[in-house]
């Protein structure tokens, strides 16, 4: 990864510079370090959604442009585990048994190995077992009971619901109701429609002459979720209502690992089932990655609604009282302020010094990655020559998951934790996306240091507009005040990226062939 | 004589779609028991409105066609072709509601905006290439959506509202002549794709075809490659240009999501649809999304958009070709297609024992 920054690259940071010097002249020096701290919090939320779009890029030359409504995705995740955990609770059970079939994989192959039946009818067999498999889900699944927010009551919507949980209240919400079936039978119907897809897709597949064994170690993952699975559903309301008396600041940790993670998994399951098939035609997969995106942002409309609201902060981050905002950091840790003095000026905490301080943390530990482990190897042999790694017997296709469940998984990351600040809309991956993509056609688009110096310079830019839109550019060497309008701030940035691009196709860190 | 025959039978398909069209409106006013008199005078209800609708998917289809153009026969991916549509389309509406120009002068306007637009993104041909491209188109585009969109610009363009009480020229109002407009609009969609075809079958086409398959190799020939881009380009911005002052002289008010990128997305969806690189496609395509899209939002409302989502991913994943790659291949080998048929899905023992 290491590339030389060629002379006009560093011309063009240099410019870039010594325009925000000039221009920053006129600020005072509370209001250029919160620009600055701001610059930088939209910086590494960017950037969490561009390292991962450069990742995927380099590694895999595909352009995920699905990536924005991944993160939006892993905020409304995010959301849900805060403010409704009995709506995780209750669903998560059907999820994991809904996995456990095709944990069984091993089996299903086997077993389709020793059924005594010639392949044509081993096909029909799994077609048909697919086709029940989805009747038995248009059945089960509308029934599993779910209590959930209602869309159309607003007393019952999610605003509601957020805007109560801002107070520090939780509206008091009823269990799911059994809607015909018991719940375990409905639970248990899950897994027999897993079970019964994985198997008919076992026999679909089916080659002959392969090595199985039924090793006891293979089960592990099946018992696991069926276990996790079983426990969750049957102390439902105990664990949610724990789940809801719990600290805010646990539970924020435990939405973001729950949305990261649930964010990974549909990640791999994209590029298994819908990326995979298509590395043979690199245009399809822009256009079903496009595609994807919308269905994403449509079902989020259909489940969430369309108005925004926002994620609730966690209690460290909401301390207001005499000892605030605070005058030191010791005072954050005992009074819990959300904002600090520094240099006069009130900083918010959380958006302004945590969420930077995450950012430069992820690219530290993504970097080790790439640097210091096997598969970060990898990696960067995939992004230099693909074709070279796969000849040198590594499984490149798994490296090609992982690195698009990574890359999913940072961006729903950089969703969650931006949903304090930002609030959660229709809209708001879209957005990112397209502030993620300037960030990477300035920084190149296969580089990583690239992904972190573009969103740096996104959002710097984007802060610095908004503040003279306040108070006006002194242009430099003359007395003219230029105002930015709240519209042209978007178009800095496509100004920006337009410029490098033309002057450097490759972007600043790309590389220059 | 000869040349005339051989015009006729080389486009036989689209004189054939274009009589049809021309007698659908009396057709249907026969329907509806209104007489073939009422519907010339534009009487009639239901003709009317199909009309209508009509007009839509001729716009969509020269719109998709440009788009065509531009990326299934000369391979260049851009984002920002909506730019080219928006820009005639907000031209048109400013020059006949704030300066008051007659239309011949807007038109005259039109051809000078789509020079410059085309020149513009020709700057950037030679220097970017592939995705790259993609992302500068788009970040033009956006920027022109964002001026639209700006609150300075309110007086002009009507920011987000949209453009409204664009007047429209009497001999061409879609309200009062709308018979006049729906010919007109598919008079110039079967002159687009007539000189489509033939700019294909020309030598220029040719080699534009030879870029998108191989750069380096056209490039090897001795072909100024990018010179064939910006020929390329200029007809695909011209040809949009045209979609949008047929847009603005239709639609009531102009919004600004046509300079969305959503709206590059509607173009490249009934390009996929219909068929990559077919030209004829686009036409399919047109319809089948119209279509479509009136339906569904009878049905499932504002979920519409969600069925359209997977339909498109269905296509990309199903359907590569489109509907009318598909019939051409399937013309060709629809044997071959159902043995892989029978063979993927295992009855091919079962169709032997059948015999």
């Amino acid at each position: 990864m290491k590339k030389k920054l060629n002379l006009t690259g560093i011309l063009l940071i240099a410019a870039f510079v010594v325009f925000l010097v000039l221009a920053g002249r006129g600020m005072p020096p509370r209001d250029l370090l919160i620009t600055t701290l701001r610059g930088f919090s939209v910086g590494s939320v960017t950037f969490l959604v561009a390292a991962g779009f450069s990742l995927i890029f380099g590694l895999l030359d595909v352009l995920n442009l699905a990536q924005g409504t991944l993160y939006m995705i892993g905020a409304y995740v995010g959301w849900t585990v805060f403010v409704r955990p009995d709506t995780f609770v209750d669903v998560t059970p059907i999820i994991l048994f809904l996995m456990a079939g095709f944990a069984l994989n091993f089996l299903w192959d086997y077993l389709a190995d020793k059924i005594k039946l010639d392949p044509q009818k081993k096909k029909i067999l799994g077609w048909s077992m697919v086709v029940v498999a989805v009747a038995l889900a248009a059945f089960i699944l509308p029934r599993y009971p779910i209590a959930m927010w209602q869309l159309n009551n607003y007393a019952q919507s999610p605003i509601s619901f957020s805007y109560m949980a801002d107070q520090g209240i939780r509206l008091p919400v009823a269990p799911a109701q059994a809607k015909g079936i018991p719940p375990m039978l409905a639970l248990y119907g899950g897994l027999a429609i897993s079970a019964l897809l994985a198997f008919g897709l076992a026999l679909i597949r089916y080659k002959e002459n392969r090595q199985h064994s039924l090793h006891w170690k293979k089960w592990q993952v099946f018992v696991i979720l069926l276990l996790l699975g079983t426990l969750i559903m049957a102390f439902n309301t105990p664990l949610s209502n724990w789940l809801m008396d719990m600290n805010t600041n646990w539970l924020f940790i435990i939405a973001i690992v729950v949305s990261v993670l649930s964010v990974v998994g549909l990640g791999a399951l994209m590029e298994k089932t819908m990326i995979q098939p298509l590395y043979s035609r690199p245009v399809y997969q822009l256009m079903l990655t496009l595609g994807l995106g919308t269905i994403g942002m449509q079902l989020v409309k259909a489940i969430w609604g369309m108005p925004e609201f926002v994620l609730p902060k966690p209690e460290f981050f909401r301390g207001a009282g005499a000892a605030c905002p605070a005058t030191s950091i010791k005072d954050i840790f005992t009074h819990n302020c959300s904002t600090i003095m520094i240099l006069g000026g009130r900083v918010r905490v959380y958006d302004e010094i945590v969420l930077p301080i995450i950012g430069i943390t992820v690219l530290i530990l993504v970097w080790l990655l790439l640097k210091k482990t096997r598969i970060g190897m990898i990696i960067r042999a995939g992004v230099q020559d693909s074709n070279m790694v796969e000849a040198l017997g590594i499984n490149v296709r798994r490296v090609f998951t992982f690195v698009f469940a990574l890359g999913a998984g940072l961006a729903a990351l950089g969703g969650v934790l931006s949903a304090p600040s930002n609030g959660l809309s229709v809209a708001m991956g879209e957005k990112l996306l397209l502030n993620a993509l300037i960030a990477l056609a300035i920084g190149g688009l296969t580089s990583y240091p690239g992904a972190a110096l573009g969103s740096l310079m996104v959002g710097l830019i984007q802060q610095f507009m908004i503040k003279y839109g306040q108070i006006g550019i002194p242009i430099p060497f003359t007395d003219i005040i230029f105002k930015p309008t709240p519209a042209i701030i978007p178009a800095s940035t496509m100004l920006l990226m337009v410029i490098v691009l033309l002057i450097l196709p490759n972007g600043l860190l790309g590389r220059q062939d | 004589m000869k040349t005339k025959q051989s015009f006729l039978s080389r486009y036989k398909g689209i004189l054939i779609f274009f009589a049809v069209m021309l007698l659908l409106p009396f057709v249907i006013g026969l329907f509806e028991g209104s007489n073939p008199l009422e519907v010339w005078n534009n009487q009639g209800r239901f003709s009317k409105y199909l009309e209508g609708i009509g007009i839509e998917i001729f716009i969509l289809a020269i719109f998709a066609l440009s788009y065509d153009l531009l990326f299934g026969i000369t391979g260049l991916m851009s984002f920002g072709h909506t730019m080219f549509f928006a820009v005639a389309a907000y031209a048109t509406g400013i020059s006949l509601k704030t300066l008051g120009l007659p239309l011949w002068q807007v038109l005259l306007i039109i051809v000078g905006t789509s020079i410059v637009q085309a020149l513009l993104f020709s700057i950037v041909l030679p220097r970017v290439k592939g995705v790259t491209f993609t992302m500068v188109t788009l970040g033009l585009a956006s920027m022109f959506h964002i001026i639209v969109m700006s609150s300075d610009m309110i007086k002009l363009t009507g920011a987000d509202v949209g453009l409204q009480g664009v007047p429209k020229p009497a001999f061409i109002d879609p309200s009062i002549e709308r018979l006049r407009f729906y010919v007109v609009a598919l008079l110039i969609l079967v002159l687009v794709y007539i000189f489509y075809r033939r700019f294909i079958d020309s030598p220029t086409g040719r080699v534009s075809i030879a870029i998108r398959e191989n750069e380096s190799r056209a490039k090897m020939l001795g072909y100024n490659t990018t010179a064939f881009k910006v020929v390329v380009m200029l007809i695909a911005s011209f040809t949009a240009s045209i979609a949008g002052v047929l847009h603005t002289l239709y639609q009531p008010i102009v919004s600004p999501t046509i300079a969305d990128l959503g709206y590059t997305v509607t173009g490249l969806l009934i390009v996929l649809i219909g068929g990559i690189a077919t030209l004829s496609g686009s036409i399919v395509g047109a319809f089948v999304i119209k279509i479509l899209d009136l339906g569904l939002r009878g049905i499932m409302k504002d979920s519409a958009p969600l069925v359209t989502g997977i339909v498109y991913v269905v296509f990309v994943l199903f359907v590569p070709y489109g509907i009318v790659g598909s019939l051409k291949l399937g013309g060709l080998r629809i044997k071959e297609g159902w043995q892989m048929l029978i063979e993927r899905f295992g009855l091919k023992k079962l169709c032997e024992k059948k015999k």
